[in-house]
């Protein structure tokens, strides 16, 4: 036996350096580190030679120049006069703002959608069936143009005759804005409180959870913690509220002629504009003038209307609406119609005599158009309306003009008839003049507390005041969530029909409510297979915001090319976005990690 | 003595219309009410899209740009050269659906297919004269190849090599090959457009096929140096949109190449961005499928004697594949999509063309410009093909038994 073991020992441990495994694999890994390291370097050579000779920036340094980019969105403030990499950061933070509001929307609208596709009824299962297979099959970058192209640019009416929903929202082809809730200058002495309340609901949440914990028993964590968090903010607020005077030092400067003003606050540094401070401007009377229009709006033709700034009923005392010229449209026929009071009109001749506005009547017979460039008067007496102020301190107001009394006005021009409007060689009388037919504007700036809600204006012909999202977000936003929304919802239904029927019918007999079997049994049940694909989605989503070029809307990688396409700094861009959309998936994938491990069944 | 039996009562329906309503939309008072809320909501919209595609919309602009959608520049007098190349492709996909029988997914696919261009085919001898014969003949080639298939089954056995041919030739064709010439004349790739170019660039998914399974296979493999490569390649792609790459691709490959700006056409680089993007998400694919095979089957192919080249490409690969086809059906759909992001390198694709025609000046004549019509047309083109392509997936996942255990 032995002799043989030797005998066969020689044949097995030399094998050829060429034929053995081990020095093989080594080897083969280092021709190809060679060769990808030699093309590497072939290709950076060819870079850095086309670089100098086209004299492009290959690094950083351009970040620190002037932009000169308008952003019409910017979540912080932000001018064309910023750098460039100011820029950059607020296109990130308006890719964050998509992301972030469309993850949850799709989220809500892809789990109706799933528990849709399962519904008993028919109709019901057919609706989020049609819904999954239409958007899941249409390219994404068709359903952003479609919404922002063909449906929001033209459809809302103009932002001269906004439609106005429930709560206060205006929205029109320039967006949505909202009545919108910010911290004061007041907003300090709340703070500490907030941060006490913040941490005694952790030490509540820590402690109930430790109580539950040692008596062994089930219960409900969360309503500790926040009804600690609630007592303490809302007993914080109340204080902080008692002191709601007007500081000394603060001030409102107004030019009722031109419709703005600012709140400011008196320094040794000079006058500080400061923001979200209320203020109350009350015009006794006042008009306003503007010529009618024949208009295209989405796909109708609205002829003969006129349109004021929005003013609402209650903010004066009355409106009264006259023609400009009374005689010219009295022989014309003219008559007004309130499409909406008192800010939206339609001129019409009373053709068939029933004393009423109807359909055809605004269209001149004789031309097929409307009443085109007819001059309106909105006088308005009495008028009070509460501003907050922007972000930089700024109040605006409608156009008022000073009203114009007829009678008044012809005898002026019989007593001084050069004097108005013009500088005179003496200039003394001509400053006289003009302070006379200035208008006049009583303004207060009121008390407020740490918060203060901001209401919604259109004063000129944008909005003010409340939270803003242009019709461009708001595409974007559409799209994105709509098309994740399909997905998330397929997976959603995968999800339920992955959880065993036994789980459904144990539940059932159990005892527990259809309601109860799905929210305590099978949702959570297919949540563990859900949510991985589903965070998956969510980073889908994000990246697809990138398609935000085709709304108009700046984020990320739209500023980064016109970054890109200004300096021709090619290379260093390139670097920050694949930089940039990395960190956000590393983002994602940390938490879907983690997600996984929580998630993951423990098993005996 | 003997007293009547009491009638029974009348057996309950289960089935008829009546019972279908009640089962499947009036079960419950609270289905009954939800039933008559959707459906209000449904009606409202149905009735309202109706109104606006048959009655609202203008039509024209999109009728009236037809050849744009389809070819864009591409000139008129050699239309003959897309329509051959889709007259071998309806042919070689009879051949293979003739073969494979009725019911199959490629013959459900062909009859689709056929069924388009069926339509097409009407459409071109009564309206389009320049492309009154070649439609036509599109749709007898694909009858033809059809029966040929049913005839010769066995051809099927050439037919990979036939698709290879096809692709090549067909993207020679397209570009043209002998220069000055007429009917062969070389037509420059800016010229090309339209669903014409969307369906070349499509074409990318084939040649990340074989790249997507060297990186699957990279980064399944033992050696360090080559893993760590593929799986930065495949995470660093994957990281990032496509349009971003697009972008990337149109702005550096001159200059990673060192070549002339202008000397590199933007349909190379957006296919070249097309191409490694696919073949990123391929490989991921094709690494669930390795995972999948248990690995008892590379254990027993290298007990039987079989080196690990012939383990990898006989035993592990064709099972790997097999599980992930629908899978690839699925980036193939996405892809799909896709395409239309080149814009950003200034292609002329299919969605870009629906931009072009709605500015174009007659366009903005109709009150209200012509988008919606225009959209909604390339929606419903889009969906067509993206759909017939999923439907083709669930029957491959239902044949291939994937996912049912």
């Amino acid at each position: 036996m032995a002799t043989r073991v030797t005998a066969m020992a020689p044949t097995e441990t030399r094998i050829p350096f060429w034929r053995n495994v081990k020095t093989l694999t080594v080897l083969a890994q280092i021709v190809f580190v060679l060769l990808i390291v030699a093309a590497i370097g072939v290709l950076v050579n060819n870079v850095t030679t086309a670089l100098t000779r086209s004299n492009l920036p290959a690094d950083f340094s351009f970040l620190t120049e002037r932009a000169g980019i308008p952003i019409a969105e910017t979540p912080l403030p932000y001018t064309p006069r910023d750098s460039y990499a100011r820029a950059i950061f607020i296109g990130f933070l308006n890719t964050l703002k998509v992301a972030i509001v469309g993850v949850v929307l799709a989220s809500l609208i892809g789990v109706l959608v799933g528990v849709m596709r399962l519904s008993a009824n028919w109709l019901v299962r057919s609706i989020a069936t049609v819904y999954v297979e239409l958007l899941r099959n249409i390219p994404l970058a068709v359903q952003i143009v479609f919404w922002y192209a063909a449906i929001l640019l033209p459809f809302p009416p103009r932002i001269t005759n906004p439609v106005a929903l429930p709560g206060g929202l205006l929205l029109s082809n320039i967006g949505l804005a909202t009545p919108w809730v910010y911290p004061t200058y007041r907003f300090g002495a709340w703070a500490p409180w907030l941060v006490g309340a913040l941490l005694l609901a952790v030490a509540a949440g820590i402690w109930r959870k430790r109580s539950l914990d040692r008596r062994d028993v089930v219960g409900r964590v969360w309503p500790y913690p926040l009804l600690a968090f609630v007592v303490i903010a809302g007993v914080g607020y109340a204080v902080a509220s008692m002191d709601r005077s007007v500081p000394a030092d603060m001030g409102f400067d107004f030019e009722a002629g031109r419709g703005r003003g600012v709140v400011y606050r008196q320094t040794d540094a000079g006058r500080q504009p400061v923001s979200y401070v209320p203020v109350r401007v009350s015009i006794e009377s006042a008009q306003l003038t503007e010529t009618s229009q024949n208009l295209v709006e989405g796909r109708d033709r609205v002829n003969s209307t006129v349109r004021f700034p929005l003013l609402r009923p209650h903010e004066a005392e009355s409106y009264e609406m006259a023609f400009a010229d009374p005689e010219a449209a009295e022989a014309a026929g003219y008559r007004l119609h309130f499409d909406s009071f008192p800010s939206v009109a339609t001129i019409y001749v009373d053709r068939n005599g029933d004393g009423e506005f109807d359909r055809g009547e605004e269209v001149d017979p004789e031309t097929g158009r409307g009443y085109n460039g007819v001059g309106v008067v909105l006088t308005v007496t009495g008028f009070e309306r509460v501003i907050v102020s922007g972000r930089d301190g700024q109040v605006t107001t409608p156009l008022f003009k000073v009203p114009v009394d007829d009678e008044a006005e012809e005898e002026a021009e019989q007593a001084a008839p050069a004097a108005r409007g013009r500088f005179s060689a003496f200039g003394q009388g001509a400053t006289e003049s003009t302070t006379t037919s200035e208008l006049e504007a009583q303004t207060e700036v009121l008390g407020v507390g740490p918060l203060v809600v901001s209401g919604v204006n259109i004063p000129v012909s944008n909005y003010d005041g409340g939270a803003r999202f242009t019709v461009n977000y708001l595409a974007l936003l559409l799209a994105l969530v709509i098309y994740t929304s399909a997905f998330i919802g397929e997976i959603v239904r995968g999800g339920i029909q992955a959880v065993s029927r036994g789980q459904t019918e144990a539940a059932n007999a159990l005892g527990l409510s259809s309601y109860q079997t799905f929210s305590l049994v099978v949702f959570p049940q297919a949540l563990r297979i859900v949510l991985p694909p589903v965070i998956s989605q969510y980073l889908n989503l994000t990246k697809n915001s990138s398609l935000a070029t085709l709304a108009g809307y700046a984020e990320l990688f739209v500023i980064a090319s016109v970054v890109s396409n200004q300096t021709g700094a090619a290379i260093p861009i390139a670097l920050l976005l694949v930089g940039s959309y990395l960190a956000i998936s590393l983002a994602f994938s940390v938490v879907l990690n983690n997600v996984n491990a929580r998630l993951a069944l423990v098993e005996r | 003595m003997y007293g009547m039996i009491e009638p029974r009562p009348a057996p309950v329906p289960t089935r008829g219309p009546l019972v279908w309503l009640r089962r499947n939309l009036f079960s419950s008072p609270f289905n009954a009410v939800l039933t008559v809320l959707t459906g209000v909501v449904a009606a409202f919209v149905i009735y309202n899209f109706a109104l606006f595609v048959f009655v609202d919309a203008s039509w024209g602009q999109v009728w009236a740009n037809m050849k744009l959608f389809g070819v864009y520049r591409y000139p008129f007098d050699l239309l003959w050269r897309p329509l051959t190349i889709a007259a071998v492709m309806m042919g070689l996909l009879g051949v293979m659906s003739g073969a494979s029988g009725r019911g199959s997914i490629v013959a459900n696919a062909f009859f689709a297919f056929m069924g388009l261009v069926g339509v097409l085919s009407v459409l071109a001898i009564l309206f389009w004269p320049s492309v009154r014969l070649l439609w036509p003949l599109v749709f007898v080639a694909g009858v033809l190849g059809y029966l040929l298939g049913r005839a010769r089954p066995r051809l099927v056995r050439y037919l990979t090599w036939a698709w290879v041919v096809w692709l090549f030739g067909g993207l020679l064709l397209l570009y043209g090959f002998v220069p000055g010439s007429g009917l062969l004349r070389v037509v420059p790739s800016r010229d090309w457009g339209g669903f014409l170019l969307t369906l070349v660039l499509f074409t990318g998914i084939v040649p990340s096929f074989p790249i997507g399974i060297a990186l699957a296979l990279g980064r399944a493999s033992k050696m360090p140096a080559i893993k760590y490569f593929c799986i930065g390649f495949i995470e660093v792609v994957r990281g990032a949109p496509l349009i971003m790459w697009l972008f990337i691709a149109s702005l550096l490959l001159p200059l990673i190449l060192d070549m002339d700006a202008n000397s590199l056409p933007a349909i190379m680089r957006a296919y070249v961005a097309i191409t490694l993007f696919s073949a990123a998400y391929m490989a991921e694919n094709v690494r669930g499928g390795l995972q999948a095979v248990p690995r008892g089957q590379a254990e027993a192919a290298r007990a039987l004697g079989l080196s690990g080249w012939q383990t990898t490409y006989l035993i592990v690969l064709p099972q790997a594949l097999r599980a992930v086809i629908p899978a690839i059906v699925g980036q193939a759909i996405g892809l799909f999509k896709d395409t239309s992001l080149v814009f950003i390198v200034g292609l002329v694709d299919f969605f870009k063309v629906a931009d072009i025609v709605s500015v174009q000046p007659q366009s903005l004549l109709v009150t209200g410009g012509v988008k919606l019509e225009v959209f909604l047309f390339i929606a419903v083109i889009y969906f067509f093909f993206a759909y017939r392509m999923s439907v083709a997936s669930r029957q491959l996942e239902r044949e291939l038994g994937v996912g049912v255990r």
